[in-house]
């Protein structure tokens, strides 16, 4: 079953700039999709029309046109891991990781103590247990990265979208967000990540997508997509790929 | 288990302790219902009022009246302040910040000017122009081409502000000086000496809607403080949710501040206060505002009436505590989720 079906999606922006011209691919269900692409490919503008940010009629969500949906009814399917957050207010890492409960409250409702259990337990994935009680706003880099990852988790969707989730970290943090997104993938969540970290993506990814200027380059399972060619004409500067120990290494 | 167990007995003792200041609020109330001028300055027991009307009418139609118009109208601005906080995911936000203050001043000052300053033609005046500046701040935010939606709300909100404190300046200029200047000289520096049951009954269901509005969205209000992504990734229909929000919390403060008067500082202290105790999250935090916020009023009030011969604007009042415990906010650590 597809996950996301994209057919012919384009999207201009209101000021008339062109970010995506007719874009196809499918995500399929359990995969781990890598999106590459320069800076100002159209990643972003992709991720927020999967969001449904921007409504577009060409996408569908497990079958079903991702416009017919309800707000909280994606938020079921679809969590988002935003490339940071800034925090204007000190809420503890037990609030935020709440804050992913939201799709499954009333409208007038705030969380359970069932909703705390499941928020509890997203904390403890990414290791942040211990801390429910600490500010937000006292998190360092790798932690805020994580509380982010958290809060997804607690929302219990089927696909998280990653917006470039390691472009912060130091590559500590950078290994344990991959083991984490791992193990996601492995107990069965379909992942969907823009990244600039071609090594990230060849690791976490099953099938890749490359975008060029809001066009599609290529998508398919990452072995036949990630090539130095491919990866050259996508950055347009001279890439390599390098065989050690079993693992490719682009660079 | 001890998960849940935990944030049910932190629920539990959040409201524990906002009980116990409701109560400490009310048994306030009650007893600034024995401080005044009469039947002599400061504390006095009138036992006298079973057989003294002027003892009754001083007791419920003089003061109790302004202290139920300074607990409505302190939650009130409590409430509507932590809104616009959250709304605008600043915390140097206020009610007025959308040009609704400088609107409302406008409206009542015109009608003052006019000469058909009764009571209701002020307030619904004052409540029209507090309103139009928000439809014209957000209708200006839609077109502008500059920065994100909240810079941009923010810019058209000066910008509009800017337009109705010149028109106010005007209207200052030609108004007769010796009666109609002072008005609104009077209606700018706030006070709730003009009370009665009918002011109060006026505007008891516009506020009463407003407030429960708002407190049923309370959760909401959390998200809406996130990033536009953030909140939209988590089922909220931003734009939607946060427009009704807005018109709730600007509603139900032009409402009051058309019998007030500008009363400055209670919507934007009482939001930090109650986050201070309570912690960010607007579950707790937004009722204890609101507490908060008729607690504050109540005592500024009482001390306006009581301590000179002739009144202080409750406005003053509020400035000079609103500023003081300001600067003591900022000046100390976050106490983030003591309670």
């Amino acid at each position: 079953m597809n996950a996301f079906e994209l057919n012919e999606v384009s999207f201009t922006y209101p000021s008339g700039t062109t970010a995506l011209r007719e874009v196809s691919f499918t995500v399929k269900e359990g995969s781990s999709v890598a999106l590459l692409g320069a800076n100002g490919a159209g990643k972003s503008t992709l991720l927020d029309l999967l969001l449904g940010l921007h409504p577009s009629r060409s996408i569908t969500l497990y079958g079903r046109p991702l416009t017919s949906y309800g707000r909280k009814e994606v938020g079921r399917l679809v969590a988002l891991v935003p490339q940071s957050e800034q925090f204007n207010f000190s809420f503890t890492l037990l609030d935020y990781a709440l804050f992913g409960r939201s799709p499954y409250l009333g409208s007038m409702q705030s969380p359970s103590a069932f909703d705390a259990q499941i928020a509890y337990e997203a904390l403890e994935e990414v290791g942040l247990a211990g801390y429910e009680s600490r500010a937000i706003t006292s998190l360092s880099g790798g932690e805020h990265q994580l509380l982010l990852l958290a809060r997804a988790i607690a929302q219990q969707s089927r696909i998280l979208l990653l917006d470039e989730p390691t472009s912060a970290l130091d590559p500590a943090n950078r290994r344990r967000t991959l083991s984490l997104l791992k193990q996601l993938h492995t107990r069965g969540k379909t992942l969907f990540f823009s990244t600039h970290d071609v090594n990230f993506a060849s690791e976490l990814a099953t099938d890749v997508v490359l975008l060029k200027e809001g066009r599609l380059l290529a998508a398919g399972p990452k072995e036949e997509v990630i090539t130095a060619q491919a990866l050259t004409t996508l950055y347009e500067t001279p890439m390599y790929v390098a065989q050690t120990n079993g693992h490719s290494f682009m660079y | 288990m001890n998960a849940q167990l935990a944030y049910q007995r932190k629920i539990r003792r959040r409201r524990g302790a906002l009980a116990l200041m409701i109560a400490t609020t009310l048994a306030l109330a009650l007893l600034s219902l024995f401080f005044g001028r009469y039947p002599k300055a400061g504390f006095a027991l009138p036992l006298d009022w079973s057989t003294n009307a002027m003892t009754r009418r001083v007791l419920v139609n003089v003061r109790l009246v302004r202290i139920v118009l300074a607990l409505i109208a302190g939650s009130m601005l409590g409430c509507s302040g932590f809104a616009f906080q959250m709304l605008f995911s600043n915390p140097l936000v206020e009610p007025g910040f959308l040009g609704v203050s400088q609107g409302s001043a406008f409206g009542a000052a015109l009608m003052i000017v006019l000469g058909a300053g009764s009571t209701l033609s002020v307030q619904i005046s004052s409540t029209f122009f507090g309103l139009v500046a928000l439809a014209v701040s957000y209708v200006l935010a839609t077109r502008f081409r500059f920065g994100g939606w909240l810079l941009r709300l923010v810019l058209s909100g000066i910008a509009v502000s800017a337009i109705f404190s010149s028109a106010l300046a005007a209207i200052k200029l030609v108004a007769e000086p010796t009666k109609d200047l002072q008005d609104i000289t009077f209606w700018m520096m706030g006070g709730l000496w003009n009370a009665s049951w009918k002011q109060i009954l006026s505007i008891l269901v516009p506020v009463l809607v407003s407030q429960v509005y708002i407190i049923s969205q309370r959760w909401k209000l959390n998200l809406l403080s996130l990033a536009e992504k953030s909140s939209f990734s988590v089922g909220v229909s931003t734009r939607r949710d946060r427009t009704l929000l807005l018109v709730a919390a600007t509603v139900g403060t032009t409402v009051v501040i058309s019998i007030t008067g500008l009363i400055g500082w209670v919507g934007l202290i009482t939001p930090h206060l109650a986050r201070k105790l309570f912690g960010s999250d607007a579950s707790v935090s937004l009722p204890a505002s609101m507490v908060i916020g008729s607690f504050f009023l109540l005592v500024s009030d009482t001390i306006g009436r009581t301590l000179l011969p002739t009144e202080i604007p409750i406005g003053l009042v509020t400035s000079l505590f609103g500023a003081v415990i300001f600067i003591i906010i900022l000046s100390t650590k976050s106490q983030e989720g003591k309670v």
